[in-house]
């Protein structure tokens, strides 16, 4: 069974046992989300964690992890149910060549019948017969489109659809819902009404040396050290895109491939590329002086 | 609840006190809170803390102001003087900090002679009011000149948007319709049905430079991007920014149905109308806060400015490329190239002139009516590109 989830310091235990480290804060919003049964909202900037606290999450709490990428242009067949189109013409094809003139009512509604229906994540979300509810991740929803905002809102509103063929469609149990947003445009009032707001900024120097310790196995602590601090020095800088936690996992995980122990600029200048993923970027941290900053990050 | 009405009164103040502050704190938030609070230790301040955020912020940049009000209501701090931040749109009448109106708005009685009318006498009072300049309107004339823009404003670009819509002719095939459609002749797709990509708003975000020299006409710029907000619909396809020496956003605020309340409320918003001008550290502002988290990508830019950059010409020049890198397409309206004799001198055009797509008037309604039509343009005649 799953851990005890009575409190804030109970979540971040149980987060902490899955190799995430979230603070108090994120705690504590956690846990008013699992107690209210009001989905959580999460912004930050790109690479903070915000898609892996609810795949941390579907774990600790031993429930199903169903996943909705938001797009521009998605819309109901893709994230709620289509009909497989293919699948029924073929069924009345093969009704024609066997029973010629059979009962037309029927068929019609064999055609539309669950068996033709494709489920798509949403209806999987509410209409799910699991002992635990499932974690329903709703990704980057700033990147779909008004129109299926209002139709999200209305599903989480009731967790209930109505498939006009088929009738209304009640969720048993309420999914844990974890929308995630990078704040490419504004949400809709409306939706965040319906939901709890976190926003998780980067984490400080101490944490992030943690969570590289706990997240790359085997590391040298004072590489993790080193670079922790000079990803937090670069986050300092002007930069285009500011690396996340995220990529200093990454460049971690590399720099230990190589087989360093601590950083030096040679081979910073070479891997850098995993960290910053701008070209400007990194010329502007190479006119700033490498050798410099890595020196600041040493004596850290 | 522990303490349960004690509580409960103190949570409702604290939500007037964040209303003042800006936050639309509704019944339905303060009853979350309430119910957050009884979930979490109320001996603990962390805890406590984010309780109320969680259900009484929904938006990054209400944070500043929730931090500021937290601790002044729950643990008296001091609220530091002048401390509330200028873009939060507070009504404060009796507040001596806050700037006086611009002037200008109460109607301005001096320098406003009638105008040697050369014009055919059979123009209508529109068609004057098209073609003058904005520098010389009255505040009256411009309220008139509300009307005229409210017109061209319901005019957008519009983008290829991903979603479907049925068609006539071939396109996509839409499989539900073509099997409806099929029942009816035994199962036999005599007739297909199509589905098209359908068109969209394109994004449009607008930069206006409200320093002195801009002065005159900053206003009715502000009344024109009024009319691009204000209809409820389109408002979030629209972002306003106004700029002088810093970066203000612009856009919550232009909602609302008097023009002379907006600008007012505007001139309040921005400590620089009227002041100097930094183009460069501006839009730097701009696409580290907004741009490069997606605001310009695939939207058509609007600059508004006479290019007089007081600041760094690099950095502009370094802002603008990275502006016109992102945007579908990058307008430069300069309201003085509307007067004879105008040469792009300003140290700020002639970098502009490098990076922008388009350059256009921008100091009558009839420039503006010119702007309308290249922002449409700039939507449709280029969607194989973007699509």
């Amino acid at each position: 069974m799953t851990a005890q989830l009575s409190n804030p310091q109970d979540v971040a235990d149980a987060l902490a046992e899955h190799a995430y480290l979230a603070d108090r804060g994120l705690a504590t919003v956690l846990h008013l989300s699992l107690t209210l049964e009001k989905p959580l909202l999460l912004e930050g900037e790109a690479g903070v964690g915000k898609t892996e606290l609810a795949k941390v999450l579907a774990e600790i709490t031993s429930g199903r992890l169903i996943r909705l990428q938001c797009y521009e242009g998605i819309d109901v067949a893709h994230a709620l149910y289509d009909w497989s189109y293919a699948r029924q013409l073929l069924y009345i094809r093969s009704l024609e060549a066997g029973t010629a003139g059979g009962d037309a009512h029927r068929t019609l509604h064999e055609l539309f019948s669950r068996e033709f229906l494709e489920r798509r994540p949403l209806l999987d979300a509410i209409e799910h017969d699991d002992a635990v509810p499932p974690v329903l991740l709703i990704d980057e929803i700033d990147r779909a489109d008004d129109e299926f905002e209002a139709f999200l809102l209305e599903l989480l509103a009731d967790f209930q659809v109505t498939i006009p063929e088929i009738g209304t469609i009640t969720a048993s149990s309420r999914p844990r819902v974890i929308l995630t947003s990078n704040r490419t445009r504004e949400l809709h009032d409306a939706l965040k009404r319906r939901c709890l707001y976190h926003w998780i900024g980067h984490p400080s120097l101490e944490r992030e040396i943690e969570i590289v310790l706990l997240r790359v196995p085997g590391v040298p602590e004072r590489l993790a050290g080193q670079a922790a601090a000079f990803v937090a020095r670069l986050r300092e800088l002007d930069l285009a895109k500011a690396p996340g936690v995220a990529e200093t996992i990454d460049w971690a995980q590399a720099l230990m491939a190589l087989g360093q122990e601590e950083l030096d600029a040679d081979v910073v200048d070479a891997t850098l590329g995993s960290v910053l993923k701008y070209h400007e970027d990194v010329e502007r941290v190479r006119d700033r002086g490498l050798r410099e900053l890595v020196g600041e990050a040493r004596s850290q | 609840m522990r303490a349960g009405d004690a509580v409960t009164r103190r949570v409702v103040t604290f939500g007037r006190i964040l209303r003042e502050a800006g936050l639309e704190v509704g019944p339905g938030r303060l009853q979350d809170a309430l119910r957050g609070l009884d979930a979490v230790d109320l001996t603990r301040r962390d805890e406590v803390y984010h309780a109320l955020r969680c259900t009484l912020v929904s938006r990054h940049d209400e944070i500043e102001p929730f931090d500021a009000a937290f601790a002044a209501f729950w643990e008296r701090a001091p609220r530091p003087a002048g401390q509330r931040p200028p873009d939060l749109g507070l009504e404060m009448p009796n507040d001596p900090a806050a700037p006086p109106p611009p002037p200008g708005l109460g109607g301005e009685p001096e320098g406003v002679e009638e105008e040697p009318i050369v014009v055919p006498l059979s123009a209508s009072p529109e068609e004057l009011l098209r073609e003058r300049d904005f520098a010389d309107m009255t505040s009256e004339e411009l309220v008139r000149l509300r009307r005229l823009m409210d017109d061209l404003a319901g005019l957008r670009p519009l983008r290829r948007s991903r979603r479907l819509r049925s068609a006539r002719d071939a396109g996509t095939l839409d499989l539900r319709r073509t099997l409806a459609q099929a029942m009816r002749t035994d199962g036999v797709p005599l007739e297909r049905s199509w589905r098209k990509p359908k068109l969209a708003p394109r994004r449009l975000v607008v930069l206006v430079d409200v320093s002195g020299s801009m002065e005159p006409y900053a206003r009715a710029l502000i009344m024109f991007l009024q009319a691009l907000v204000a209809p409820d619909g389109a408002a979030r396809h629209v972002e306003v920014f106004a700029f002088g020496t810093r970066l203000t956003r612009l856009t919550g605020h232009l909602a609302g149905a008097d023009p002379a309340v907006v600008l007012d409320r505007a001139a309040r918003l921005l400590p620089d109308w009227g002041g100097g001008t930094r183009i460069g550290e501006s839009l730097a502002a701009y696409n580290r806060n907004f741009g490069r988290r997606g605001t310009t990508r695939g939207a058509v830019v609007v600059i508004v400015s006479d290019g007089w950059e007081r600041g760094d010409l690099d950095l502009l020049d370094r802002e603008l490329d990275e502006l016109a890198r992102q945007a579908h397409e990058l307008i430069w309206v300069n309201p003085l190239k509307g007067h004879e004799g105008f040469e792009p001198l300003a140290g700020g055009m002639r970098t502009a002139v490098r990076h922008a797509d388009r350059f256009l008037e921008g100091h009558n309604l009839a420039a503006l009516e010119a702007l309308a039509d290249a922002m449409r343009e700039s939507g449709s005649g280029r969607l194989a590109r973007t699509g």
